[in-house]
């Protein structure tokens, strides 16, 4: 198959995919108790003023007509409005992304980092403290609740120490105006170093709680699979060349267990975003997370609904990346 | 020389020092919902659009009396129902667009055409609006109501700029002000920065610029203020960690009375809540006081009635009772300790913070004191809350109420009228009641109300559809050099008041 084909295929597959998931959400939010209506206005609006809203919403309909109203909005990117805010969900949807994005990927890095550096070292000297410490490390991380380990970070660096601020993206005082939501990169496009650094310093603690917790998954995998390399044949006899040891390990062990790990680390970064929720909450980071979060509490349908389909588009499209990388890497995946 | 430049740095270093301190940050869990008079129906996006805003009346400071605003003066007709309406001369709005009968006009007519979640405070009493002449606006209403001007004290009266809203739709944007601030930025769920907006009428902020920090839960806004990220916290702290702001040198923490009641709800046409002796029973073991020390840590008041302390008609018509009183109540009922009452208390474990849980524990262990009943706990979070009470599924569960007019009638007519009660899940009718009510709303003469009030409040005893529990307390933290913080009875905060020393 060539790689056009293959693109096209995948993407065709995601399709069908995707619309059992909006089934599947549309059904499960509907027959959970609670009414959006009601919900918003509380008990004091009148039934008049209830149903009116209902009607106005779509809601009164039945739920196949729903159904397919809200997928021939989709079809037009449209998204559907807030109960809550009365809002276009798309707009409140992006207002919040970037943030959410800007956090995933700088606990991404922190992940990938200490999972690749850690992970071969520990490959490396198997069984060695630095290998004992690694394993115990990324049990710790595995099973830490999120918001626990967030609210430590929170206590120990921003309480006690004072070294860092404890919640929000940006320090309310500093001057700022952003161009894409991305606020490091934005304070960058801008020259601000003041708000650049500000920025920095409100991403360190959520990205390092996020990054440390996911490190632990990348780091396992990482030195499972150098260790399963590094006893590979090519390995011993680049050793029996005398190929230093550094450049075996990174050079050839490392690349290799990449390979594999590369799939994986595609999904953990949509995974990040949903991990993000816990974080997010912790420390009130404007993201998507927090959003549904809110939105969840309010039954607001069209808002949670938005949510799960956006995050479930990010986590298809990013599937097909990895795996158009996979096949252009290796072109036995095509077949 | 040497002297005059020893003065410019002098001058430069105090306005530096001025420049610093003209800016206060304050922290909220809270969040913004609309800043749309016509959609706006939650605590704080009224209290941004009551500091960008000017109303046409407003509370006197530290006060809950209504005072003439953007209304110089009005007249009523004798039969209550024509409302004549002078409008201050020269106020503008930020862009310098007058406003006038028309703007007022406008306002009413798109609040009540749109029909959004507070427009039941309009639509159920206009009848109509008319543009006398450009400063003179007349209403006519539907029936006489004698709190009306108080309606009016609430943000969905208060006059949009017609430029910037438009007439048909909803508006998701930043209001043009007319009120002591402007909003200068905002970034949804980040932050609203106010900035004086010069074109006021009234008195001019002490401080210039005012942002509105938003964290997500009450620990980080605690931590935020501790670590010196904003200057107050303004809703919503922790009871506990109160008390524990309170031992802190560099904090001081102010409370001030709050209009906000809260009750145990009956649905009193569901089993055993239909038997007015059940209810009456449970009404007389309920412990207030032990709620308000363990849980609130003194930071609320037992409260006796729906109307709440300090307001007038006020009557405590509810008492603490005892255990043997509930005994005897509960024996006539037919239950005993062989065959115990089984009840369900419902509470959200979210909606009113994080003390929801443990008031409903405090009340189970009320009740059981009796050894005649037996309490299952059971929550859900709100939007599934709202919707079982409003379809009668819980017989008897916790709720809350903020005014939307400081009035009486906005304590009574909303619970113990048929169509009140309905939505507050309680289900209570009562005829005779709402005629009382009926009149109470007619009647212009506030000593003839308070007699009414009294009649409502004590069948609120007798008949116990709901049980007051407490009256809660407004609590604001701040750092000590923080000034001019009024936590008002009308609820509204006042920005403009607060300056750094």
């Amino acid at each position: 198959m060539s790689l056009r084909n293959y693109i096209i295929v995948r993407i065709l597959l995601a399709i069908p995919m995707l619309f059992v998931l909006l089934v599947v959400i549309f059904v499960v939010i509907r027959i959970m108790p609670g009414d959006p209506v009601a919900a918003m206005l509380g008990g004091r609006a009148s039934q008049e003023v209830i149903e009116a809203r209902r009607a106005e919403l779509g809601l009164n309909k039945p739920i196949i007509v729903q159904f397919f109203d809200y997928l021939g909005g989709l079809l037009k990117g449209d998204f559907g409005t807030s109960t809550m805010t009365g809002r276009p969900v798309l707009d409140e949807i992006l207002e919040r992304f970037p943030a959410t994005l800007e956090l995933t990927i700088f606990a991404f890095i922190i992940a990938v980092l200490i999972g690749i550096f850690w992970g071969s070292k520990a490959a490396q000297k198997r069984d060695k403290p630095v290998d004992i410490a690694a394993r115990g490390f990324s049990m710790f991380m595995y099973s830490v609740p999120v918001f626990w380990f967030g609210l430590m970070l929170q206590y120990i660096f921003g309480m006690q120490l004072k070294w860092l601020p404890i919640a929000g993206r940006i320090s309310a005082t500093v001057d700022f105006e952003s161009i894409t939501g991305l606020f490091l990169l934005d304070s960058l496009l801008r020259g601000n170093w003041v708000a650049f650094l500000d920025v920095l310093e409100h991403l360190i603690l959520p990205g390092i709680t996020l990054g440390l917790v996911t490190s632990s998954i990348f780091l396992r995998m990482v030195r499972n699979n150098t260790i399963l390399t590094l006893t590979s044949d090519y390995v011993k006899s680049a050793k029996a060349r005398g190929v230093p040891e550094n450049k075996i390990l990174y050079r050839h062990a490392v690349r290799n267990a990449l390979v594999p790990i590369l799939t994986v680390m595609g999904l953990q970064l949509a995974l990040l975003m949903a991990g993000a929720v816990l974080t997010e909450t912790t420390f009130s980071w404007p993201g998507i997370g927090s959003y549904l979060i809110m939105k969840i509490r309010y039954r607001d349908f069209p808002a949670i609904q938005g949510t799960v389909v956006f995050f479930a588009i990010f986590v298809i499209v990013i599937n097909i990346i990895v795996e158009i990388i996979n096949a252009l890497i290796d072109p036995r995946v095509r077949y | 020389m040497k002297k005059y430049l020893l003065s410019i740095f002098v001058l430069v270093g105090l306005f530096v020092g001025i420049l610093a301190q003209s800016t206060i940050v304050v922290g909220t869990t809270d969040k913004i919902r609309t800043l749309d008079p016509a959609l706006c129906y939650d605590y704080f996006s009224s209290n941004i659009l009551q500091n960008v805003l000017a109303g046409p009346v407003d509370y006197k400071v530290n006060s809950s009396e209504i005072v003439p605003n953007l209304f110089e003066s009005w007249e009523v007709s004798e039969d209550g129902l024509e409302y004549t309406f002078h409008v201050k001369k020269g106020v503008v709005f930020e862009d310098g667009t007058p406003i006038d009968a028309n703007v007022f006009k406008f306002s009413f007519d798109r609040v009540i055409k749109l029909g959004g979640d507070p427009a039941f405070l309009l639509s159920d009493v206009v009848k109509s609006t008319e543009v006398v002449d450009n400063y003179t606006f007349k209403v006519t209403l539907l029936y006489p109501f004698s709190a009306f001007v108080s309606v009016l004290g609430y943000t969905v009266a208060w006059p949009v700029n017609p430029k910037v809203f438009p007439a048909d739709k909803f508006y998701d944007g930043v209001p043009s002000s007319s009120g002591p601030y402007k909003v200068t930025e905002w970034i949804r769920d980040v932050r609203i920065t106010l900035r004086t907006n010069e074109r006021y009428f009234g008195q001019k902020p002490k401080t210039d610029r005012i942002i509105i920090q938003f964290y997500e839960n009450a620990s980080t806004l605690r931590l935020a203020l501790e670590t010196g990220e904003i200057d107050i916290a303004f809703r919503h702290l922790d009871p506990r960690d109160i008390l524990d702001l309170k031992n802190s040198k560099n904090l001081q923490v102010i409370q001030g009375e709050s209009p906000q009641v809260r009750m145990v709800v009956f649905n009193v046409q569901k089993p055993p809540f239909n038997d007015p002796l059940v209810r009456q029973a449970i009404s007389q073991v309920i412990d207030r006081h032990l709620i308000v020390e363990e849980v609130f840590q003194n930071m609320a008041a037992p409260l006796y009635s729906l109307v709440p302390m300090g307001m007038w008609s006020h009557e405590d018509v509810f008492q603490d009772g005892s255990v043997e009183t509930a005994k005897q109540l509960l024996y006539q009922a037919g239950y005993n300790e062989r065959n115990k009452l089984v009840i369900d208390l419902w509470y959200s474990p979210t909606h009113y913070g994080t003390t929801e849980a443990d008031v409903a524990q405090v009340l189970m262990e009320s009740l059981e004191k009796t050894g005649i009943i037996d309490v299952r706990l059971q929550y859900a979070e709100w939007a599934t809350y709202v919707d079982y009470f409003l379809n009668g599924n819980m017989g008897m569960f916790l709720l809350g109420w903020y005014p939307d007019y400081i009035d009486p009638d906005d304590y009574l007519w909303p619970f113990m009228s048929e169509s009140g009660a309905k939505s507050m899940g309680s289900f209570y009718v009562n005829p005779y009641i709402e005629a009382v009510m009926r009149a109470a709303r007619v009647s212009n003469d506030q000593e003839a109300r308070t007699d009414l009030y009294h009649v409502v409040q004590q069948d609120l005893a007798v008949s116990v559809p709901y049980v007051p529990l407490w009256q809660g307390v407004e609590t604001v933290a701040a750092k000590t050099n923080i000034k001019g913080i009024l936590l008002e009875p009308s609820q509204v905060f006042r920005y403009y008041l607060l300056y750094k020393e």
